[in-house]
């Protein structure tokens, strides 16, 4: 065993000073990816900073066409929320269809992506909504969020604290799990805005979400699964491991954009 | 698993192949690379503490380097054991090979993983290892080209 100091700060004030005075402080949200981690004894943080005490950081508003997502809420709250069913129907089925009943009920979504793990589903949500990641200091554009494999824009001590989502005209997320882990072995989250189409991919890049350029060209021009098939989804920068090789997953993106593209 | 890669890198070739086998160089260049010591001319003890998401471990160990032909190639060959984690073990074929001024690196390496985070890593070594070999060798070229490297 290694000895691990508990803090349940009221305030994000609070939370950053526990945060700065430990030697190898880490955050704890929903603790579904760090609790098994240290199970393991594969982390071992000198403190953890438990900020689901926080008031403010939990919940969910609408106000006109714009979701405000707490960063503690988790997938289940997010899954069956009326606004989130409202306004992006697709964004509440992506959370109903993380993990297990457990890890959706501990889980918090600005937990999720802060780990930004390469086969979560949040970042190819939050990526093709366009959506803005809010921290105690700034506000980051989900596209200068994810900076690849497990690695965000995140600062030491930078707390997230909500996440914008405007709606869109149009959404959906089709996922292909991977039985036993149940992330994605490839998830591709299709979201027209009415101004333009964000297509993005999780489970599939080397370095993590990104979006497909190509997609995206081809879903602008014409909505619909035909233009797909005239997409070149190449399998470069795909992973390749024992679950599926890369070519295996450049197919998969194809069929699940597809999926999504037809349940519009 | 095996990763290659080629870097075409604006230096001379004895000028890269010094920095190859230079302690700090490779100190430097190496992710993670809290220490490295010259133990003989062919030699080090490492240690190295890695994070990737959640996971930090930390590893000491031993790099080799092994069929040296100066100043054109030689392999690279490091054993880590990160305790409870499990251990890592790796090598890397390096290549110079001389265009005009620049030099051309060219690297064919292979690792292997074993213990806890082979078995709950699986998932996600392939793409850590290679983000990790480019890591390596983009901290590297960047030695030549007054560059920052990425992160």
């Amino acid at each position: 065993m290694y000895p691990t100091k508990y803090h349940k700060p009221a305030s994000i004030a609070d939370a950053v000073a526990a945060l700065n005075g430990g030697d190898e402080a880490m955050l704890l949200s929903g603790g579904q990816t760090l609790l098994a981690t240290m199970k393991q004894h594969l982390a071992a943080p000198s403190d953890l900073v438990d900020i689901r005490g926080i008031a403010g950081l939990s919940g969910i508003s609408a106000n006109g066409n714009e979701l405000t997502i707490g960063a503690t809420t988790t997938h289940a709250e997010v899954a069956g929320n009326v606004d989130v069913r409202r306004l992006c129907p697709a964004l509440a089925d992506l959370a109903s269809g993380i993990g297990d009943t457990a890890v959706r009920n501990m889980g918090t979504i600005g937990g999720s992506i802060a780990n930004n793990d390469p086969a979560a589903d949040y970042p190819a949500g939050l990526l093709a909504l366009n959506a803005t990641i809010v921290t105690n200091t700034r506000e980051i554009s989900a596209d200068d969020f994810f900076e690849g494999l497990f690695a965000t824009a995140l600062d030491e001590g930078e707390i997230i604290t909500a996440v914008r989502v405007p709606a869109p005209s149009k959404a959906a997320y089709a996922k292909f799990a991977q039985p036993a882990s149940l992330f994605a072995l490839v998830g591709v989250f299709v979201a027209d805005s009415g101004s333009g189409v964000r297509v993005a991919v999780t489970g599939a890049g080397e370095d993590g979400v990104f979006r497909h350029a190509g997609l995206e060209a081809a879903l602008t021009g014409s909505m619909g699964d035909a233009s797909i098939d005239a997409v070149d989804i190449s399998d470069g920068n795909l992973i390749s491991d024992i679950h599926g090789a890369s070519d295996y997953r450049a197919h998969l993106i194809s069929v699940m954009a597809k999926r999504a593209v037809l349940s519009l | 698993m095996d990763l290659t890669g080629e870097y075409r890198i604006a230096a001379p070739r004895e000028v890269v192949w010094a920095a190859l086998n230079d302690a700090e160089v490779l100190k430097a260049c190496i992710p993670g690379c809290t220490e490295l010591v010259k133990t003989s001319d062919t030699t080090m003890e490492a240690k190295v503490a890695l994070k990737i998401g959640p996971v930090k471990a930390k590893f000491s160990g031993a790099v080799e380097l092994q069929d040296i032909e100066a100043p054109q190639s030689y392999t690279i060959q490091g054993e880590g054991n990160g305790g409870v984690a499990g251990f890592a073990k790796g090598s890397a074929d390096v290549l110079l090979t001389e265009d005009g001024e620049e030099t051309i690196l060219a690297f064919s390496s292979h690792a292997k993983v074993g213990g806890k985070l082979a078995q709950i890593g699986s998932r996600l070594i392939n793409s850590t290892a290679k983000k990790l070999a480019n890591k390596f060798f983009d901290s590297f070229h960047a030695q030549f080209n007054d560059e920052v490297p990425p992160d």
